[in-house]
């Protein structure tokens, strides 16, 4: 299956598993697919950071995100400081999940390879969850970044 | 004290879940590294946990090896 992706698309893949890394997480998410588009060289980048989406906004929104969850519960965290752990982090259920739904948004566009706009095109389609949650912290319309990346 | 009060909306419980555990995951790393650096043993840091030295040797030797952090034997 990963022969059919774009060099883009692959190297999105690699990144996010490096950024799940540095941000200390033991496991690779569908957030961290999206964090490696937005600072990777595809033309889809443009279309997230015109949406307010770039690393560092999505980085923003994902902080949000976690804060706004834990508020719900009566928590408040400060961000924690440690040695990130050496071991490679494997794909999460939300991330095998964007692969699939990217897969299919590839199928679906008649494409032999998948792209990275299909990568975000399978953690926008999820609609529930951290990735959509956090768009919402945004002020980001998930449907409308969906058809900005359509067009 | 924490106030754990129940959302009204099971969407924003369940991604509170996801939130808490992240956060242990994070504090976990954080404590340990701490209490090492400051010369816990193994076992100790392990029996404060409540998991097998093995357990929080093989989850967390590595990375402190790796950041220099001195570590006793036992």
């Amino acid at each position: 299956m990963f022969n059919k992706f774009t060099v883009e698309a692959r190297a999105a893949v690699g990144d996010a598993v490096e950024i799940a890394r540095d941000l200390g997480a033991t496991s690779v998410e569908a957030e961290h697919l999206l964090l490696a588009v937005s600072r990777g060289s595809d033309p889809t980048a443009r279309v997230l950071a015109d949406a307010g989406l770039d690393f560092d906004g999505l980085c923003a929104a994902l902080v949000a995100e976690t804060t706004r969850s834990l508020a719900a519960v009566g928590v408040t965290a400060d961000v924690m400081h440690f040695t990130p752990f050496t071991e490679r982090p494997k794909l999460a259920t939300s991330a095998k999940l964007a692969l699939e739904r990217a897969l299919r948004a590839a199928i679906a566009d008649d494409d032999k390879r998948l792209t990275a706009r299909h990568l975000v095109l399978g953690t926008l389609r999820a609609t529930t969850g951290t990735v959509p949650r956090a768009l919402d912290c945004a002020g980001v319309d998930r449907a409308e970044l969906i058809s900005a990346l359509s067009a | 004290m924490i106030d754990v009060t129940s959302p009204a909306d099971p969407a924003d419980g369940l991604a509170a879940v996801v939130a808490l555990r992240r956060l242990a995951e994070q504090l976990e790393a954080a404590e340990v590294e701490r209490a090492m650096r400051e010369g816990w043993s193994w076992p100790e840091v392990a029996e404060a946990l409540g998991i097998t030295r093995q357990a929080v040797h093989k989850k967390h030797a590595k990375r402190l090896i790796a950041a220099g952090v001195e570590l006793r034997r036992r």
